[in-house]
């Protein structure tokens, strides 16, 4: 379990990782916090010709929250600083994911950008990207581009990241005022990928569903979003029933078949029953909220 | 057979032994320097050798274990500027300019670390093989949030794996430790 | 001249000192076997089988060969006479072993994923894994034989093994088992399943070889367990003098059973050391440890058991059948014939009958593991109790208490039929035991909280299992004990030290013996040379075979001693005694050990073998919708016999339970339908972390063995015994209400959710096919 052969090179500024993956073509990888990275190399399922290590880019290591509420966090940024971030009420779903992505040894070096760019289909930051809705910059030779999130994750494994570009930061669509959000997974064991993973996004006005979102991740070829769930929780007063009518949809989603760790048939109950989980979070927040506004 | 055998037949088809150390394939080297536990260290080595490996193999911190090299077991956990991380999943050539504590600086110079005295008395170990690991979480734990709760020391040693103890003397050992660093 | 002090000592046996192996471990010092490190060394890497079963028609390594830092490869066509290079069994033979013995590295066909086919020897492990991919085989694949009660037809692994059957073990005791069930009030009959788990040490395998062309003297670090056999099997198959082999055993980061035994690269490295006569290395890697170390457990038990009304226990028969892997490895078929022996557990059956088959299967061999078959055994059995138990409507440790033998038939004989062992509990008061057990869990405290939270509506579980555990098996062990010129004491023993704690242990009962301090006496493990046998470190043995050992060569030593001073004080020898490190004369006259310069040697032979109770309470809740099983409380209860040191006990008792409890719920060696085995990383097999497990609450009694001269029974594997039946029976009786029957481990959220669906039907069987034939 030793990596294969590559060469290596570290870069100082974008630019200069976009020309050494220029370069190099279809070959390259970029090495960010290398907790995913590095065991496919340990494990030989990846096989680059070049890495271009990126941790020196420091400015690509930020959080802030944009003049129209967006939160935009740099590829960099590590995810131990993501989780020790004080972030408002309608980002909550992060609180309550950052714990739950790997360890807090992988979180040190493991960053956000590299989560996004991996692309694994039960990871928890390419799930928020997906609920919140996102936009991704990505810097290539002919400069920067942005790509929504419903263009970005192609794939297991697979994102619209071209060879010669560089994922330099996404951005998180704000959520109305008022609104809340949550995060449930279920895993076996503290710590692993999640068996099937749910995001809920709320926002109540005059006792109605004014916003919705209902996201899925371990159940299919990318984190997904809901639309049946959403159209049953839109308008609605959020009763339990109207949960679960959305934790239903949910279930109807889940396309991924059985694996060692999970019967489809376990799978898709276990996906309604944390989208239900999710849900009955986010609406006790958004009851905590009118408790506490009383 | 017999004892008169002294030297038994060679069969296998050799090639001439190679000079160890002698660079040689397809691998491209890096000089890399860092603080290994307060000592400068320089040394040039291929740029796919993993952290854990130039520890081991090349700066003889043979501490550092190597229990399953795809980062799920801790057993090569290091601090790199103070932080915990896997030694397995970072390349030698990126601890360059780096500060890296390995088992073997934890000790003071006139006895055991708390953290290694409460392994001992509380029976934390048996094989030993993940220890250094441990010690070296919960040292990157305990440095940073010294008042960590309960419940934060449990989460974060729920990164490391163990097959001898069944964890809870190693949470006895961190608590106790906790109690004699905050002293 | 001054009178002779009245040496005041505290016996150390019983203290709970902490271990003196932890001062270099917890440093970083300690030496593992990838910590050494030879001049030139160089790096081997073993090419394995990627497919399960098939004709291997040529492995080609020329371009491997050519490869960057490559000193050699090698094929199974490569090493003279491999053919009959197989490597033996050293425990259970078992009537069609010679055809399923397994070559070093395959030579026309291949078993199972993982096989050995090809060494690649370069000077670092980075290019010898380069290398190691550029060797590619021919191969003509055939059907896999994957089932542990394959039915006719099914491919056969070796064409001498009819229906891959390839030993047959059988118990039998008392009346008529068929008359008792005809006589029976309640006869229940099902079929059981374990599921393949192994130990999963922290520290893989490996093996330093290095051959000294001037003294002849192959040395090879990294071996543990069973020395002194490796190192005769080692010898034999290299046609070496074994006086020209030398196994040292380094730290060990944990053994459980599967580490130590003599596996394919035990042979390889060694030989291509000598080949080479250059130092070899081999570091297993934590994917490679998944398909090469013994897998355990997997097992099918069919159990029909008969009861009266008022519980009373009658018969059973049970027909067992262990997926044995690919070939017959040296631990032969001690898991499917203990699991046999244990069927009948701490209870006087009026008769009983079990049947054992060891199944050839293309997967990982299977060998011993922690409790190897006592697990499954005890989870079979105590599951079918459960089951009489609900039929009476009797709570299940009432069933447990009214048939426990009891103290007063102690010692208590089991004949088991022709050339079977006979059966003899010991020592021990087992109704006591459990019911101490259940005071300690506040077993009637526990059901009222179970009745509300059920009230409530969740699934909340209790199970009891009782065990015993054969433990302290023979036949014999050295020690040697040499008074050292700078006045301590070096004990030298065959057994092994795998991270339980031996040093400290043998050095307590050697310090005692020799009316020493502890810290005056060093137990020294190390090697084949420094004593001349030894058995090892298996079956809970290391304490009271080692101990014994060591008690009779200080006892010889003392001997020697008092000979030797008697000489040098001028004395008779009946006018000195030994008083801790002196010979003292009645007036007072001395002369130090250390300046004697006395040694002795001894050797503890005893056939006894120890069956120790024990049992085992579980409380698990289950979270329906997931399937999601929590073990909230774990207890156990054992007879150690004695606790020679309580700080290990405890560490083994909890540690034990702790490494049960992650096979109960969560280790599985899953293959596909194709033979490929799908838990090859620790993200798949997943062994628990700390938020796993409940922490375990152990307690132990002490009937001292009649058998050794320490007077304990073992601890090494008693905590684990017990744990997968009581967690089976606590996830049933959680279940009850919803009407399913727990058959199968492991407890995942996804077999348990299956069991919710109804999905997990029983295997269909009739019920004439049980002990049949």
């Amino acid at each position: 379990m030793k990596p294969p052969p590559f060469r290596y090179a570290r870069c100082a500024t974008p630019a200069d990782a976009v020309t050494l993956l220029s370069e190099a073509g279809e070959d390259a990888k970029v090495l960010a916090g290398g907790q995913s990275l590095v065991p496919l190399l340990n494990f030989r399922l990846a096989r680059p010709a070049l890495l271009v290590d990126v941790n020196p880019l420091e400015e690509l290591a930020f959080v802030r929250e944009e003049a129209d509420g967006a939160l935009c966090i740099g590829a960099l940024f590590r995810q131990v600083a993501l989780e020790a971030t004080n972030l408002g009420a309608r980002w909550q779903a992060i609180t309550d994911a950052m714990p739950r992505v790997g360890h807090y040894p992988t979180r040190v070096r493991g960053t956000v950008g590299g989560s996004i760019a991996h692309a694994d289909p039960a990871a928890e930051l390419p799930l928020l990207c997906v609920g919140f809705g996102a936009r991704f910059a990505l810097v290539g030779p002919a400069g920067e581009r942005s790509v929504e999130v419903d263009d970005f994750f192609l794939g297991p494994f697979t994102t619209a990241v071209a060879p010669d570009e560089l994922l330099t930061r996404v951005s998180l669509d704000p959520p109305p005022d008022g609104a809340v959000s949550a995060f449930e997974e279920f895993s076996e064991r503290h710590g692993d990928f999640a068996l099937v993973s749910a995001f809920v996004g709320l926002a109540l006005v005059d006792g109605r569903c004014s916003w919705c979102r209902v996201a899925i991740g371990g159940v299919g070829p990318t984190p997904t979003r809901v639309p049946d769930a959403e159209r049953a929780l839109a308008d609605s007063g959020l009763a339990d029933a109207e949960l679960g009518i959305a934790a239903d949809a949910s279930a109807r989603c889940c396309t991924t078949g059985g694996d060692v760790h999970c019967s489809a048939p376990t799978r898709r109950e276990l996906v309604r029953e944390v989208t239900l989980r999710a849900l009955l979070r986010a609406r006790g927040r958004l009851t905590d909220r009118m408790g506490s506004k009383a | 057979m017999g004892a008169e055998m002294v030297s038994p037949p060679r069969s296998a088809p050799t090639r001439a032994p190679e000079e160890p150390g002698e660079p040689e394939g397809p691998d491209e080297l890096a000089d890399v320097s860092f603080s290994l536990n307060g000592s400068m260290t320089a040394l040039r080595v291929p740029v796919r050798w993993t952290l854990a490996d130039v520890l081991r193999e090349r700066a003889g911190a043979t501490g550092t274990h190597l229990g399953c090299e795809h980062g799920v077991c801790g057993a090569c956990t290091v601090l790199v500027d103070d932080q915990p991380v896997r030694s397995c999943l970072m390349l030698g050539v990126q601890a360059d300019g780096s500060s890296v504590r390995t088992i073997e600086g934890v000790a003071a110079s006139d006895g055991l670390h708390p953290l290694q005295r409460t392994f001992h008395e509380q029976h934390a170990l048996q094989c030993g093989y993940c220890t250094p690991g441990f010690i070296m979480l919960a040292l990157g734990l305990l440095e940073r949030e010294p008042d960590a709760s309960q419940e934060r020391i449990r989460d974060v040693l729920s990164s490391n794996l163990c097959r001898c103890t069944g964890y809870a003397p190693i949470v006895r050992a961190v608590m106790a430790a906790q109690a004699e660093m905050r002293r | 001249m001054t009178t002779a002090l009245v040496r005041t000592r505290a016996p150390s046996v019983g203290l709970a000192l902490p271990r003196v192996e932890d001062d270099r471990l917890v440093r970083g010092d300690g030496c593992y076997v990838g910590d050494i490190h030879r001049p030139g060394q160089l790096h081997a890497r073993i090419v394995r089988s990627q497919v399960a079963h098939a004709n291997l028609l040529a492995v080609h390594v020329e371009e491997a060969r050519a490869a960057p830092g490559v000193v050699t490869v090698v094929s199974g066509s490569d090493i003279p006479g491999l053919s009959e290079k197989r490597i033996p069994i050293r425990l259970s033979p078992g009537q069609l072993d010679r055809f399923a013995l397994q070559t070093p590295l395959a030579l026309d066909r291949v078993r199972y994923v993982g096989e050995p086919i090809a060494v690649v020897v370069a000077v670092d492990p980075y290019l010898a894994e380069d290398a190691a991919e550029a060797v590619w085989a021919d191969v003509e694949e055939l059907a896999p034989q994957l089932d542990p009660v394959p039915g006719h037809g099914a491919p056969l692994l070796f064409d001498m093994v009819p229906d891959n059957a390839v030993a047959t073990f059988e118990t039998a005791h008392g009346e008529d088992v068929d008359d008792l069930f005809r006589h029976a009030d309640v006869l229940v009959h099902e079929r059981f399943s374990v599921h393949r788990h192994s130990a999963a040490p922290m520290e893989p395998r490996g093996l330093l070889a290095e051959f000294d062309d001037d003294s002849g003297r192959l040395t090879v670090h990294g071996p543990t367990k069973v020395k002194h056999f490796n190192k005769r099997v080692l010898a034999d198959l290299l046609e070496l003098a074994p006086d020209r082999v030398l196994l040292v055993e380094p730290d060990v980061g944990g053994g459980f059973g599967p580490r130590g035994e003599f596996y394919p690269e035990d042979f390889l490295i060694p030989w291509l050391a000598v080949q080479l006569r250059r130092p070899v290395k081999w570091m297993e890697d934590r994917l490679e440890n998944f398909v090469a170390l013994n897998h355990s457990r997997e097992q099918v038990i069919e159990v029909a058991m008969a009861a009266r009304h008022d519980g009373t226990l009658l018969g059973f028969r049970s027909t067992g059948w262990c997926s044995l892997g690919a070939y017959v490895r040296t631990t032969g078929h001690t898991v499917p014939r203990l699991a046999g022996i244990h069927m009948p557990g701490p209870y006087p059956w009026r008769g009983f009958s079990t049947k054992f088959v060891s199944v050839l299967t293309n997967k990982t061999p299977l060998g011993t593991y922690r409790g190897p078959g006592e697990v499954e055994a005890t989870f079979a059995r105590e599951r079918a109790l459960d089951l009489v138990a609900a039929e009476l409507g009797m709570d299940p440790p009432e069933l447990r208490r009214r048939n426990l033998i009891r103290s007063d038939a102690l010692p208590y004989r089991v004949d088991t039929g022709a050339g079977s062992e006979p059966l003899v509990y010991d020592s021990g008061d087992f109704p006591a035991a459990l019911d101490q057990l259940l005071v300690a869990a506040e077993y009637e405290e526990l059901r009222r909280s179970q009745a509300a939270r059920r009230q409530d509506g969740e699934a909340v579980g209790i199970g009891v299992a009782c065990f015993f555990d054969q433990g302290g098996i023979g036949p014999f062990e050295q020690a040697r004990v040499v008074a050292e010129p700078d006045g301590t004491f070096t004990g030298y023993v065959g057994v092994s030290s795998i991270g339980q704690g031996v040093q400290t242990a043998l050095a307590q009962i050697l310090a005692d013996e020799l009316g020493v301090d502890v810290d005056r006496v060093r137990i020294d493990h190390r090697d084949t040379d420094s004593i001349s046998d030894g058995t090892g470190a298996f079956a809970s043995r290391t304490t009271s075979f080692g101990g014994s050992a060591l008690i009779l060569a200080a006892r010889k030593l003392h001997e020697v001693a008092r000979a030797r001073g008697a000489d040098v004080l001028g004395v008779n020898d009946g006018e000195v005694t030994v008083e801790g490190d002196e010979v003292v004369t009645g007036n007072g006259r001395s002369v130090a050990l250390a300046a004697l310069g006395c040694e002795a040697a001894a050797t503890f032979e005893s056939t006894h073998v120890d069956f120790s109770f024990g049992s085992a309470v579980a409380v698990v809740s289950v979270d329906r919708p997931t399937g999601k099983v929590t073990v909230e409380r774990y207890l156990g209860h054992y007879d150690v016999g004695r606790a020679v040191n309580p700080l290990i006990v405890r560490g083994q008792l909890d540690g034990g339970a702790a490494q049960g409890l992650g096979g109960a719920l969560l280790e599985d060696l899953a293959y596909d339908d194709q033979g490929q085995p799908l838990s090859t990383s620790f993200m798949d097999y997943m062994i628990p972390t700390l938020c796993e497990l409940p922490t375990v609450q152990s307690s132990w009694s002490e009937h001292p063995s009649s058998g050794n001269l320490v007077g304990a029974k073992g601890a090494g594997e008693a905590g684990i015994i017990g744990t997968l039946a009581a967690v089976a029976n606590a996830v049933a009786d959680a279940l009850a209400p919803d009407g399913v029957i727990v058959r199968s481990s492991p407890f995942t959220a996804d077999r348990i959710r299956a069991l919710l669906r109804g999905s997990d039907a029983p295997m269909s069987v009739q019920p004439s096919q049980v002990g049949a034939g």
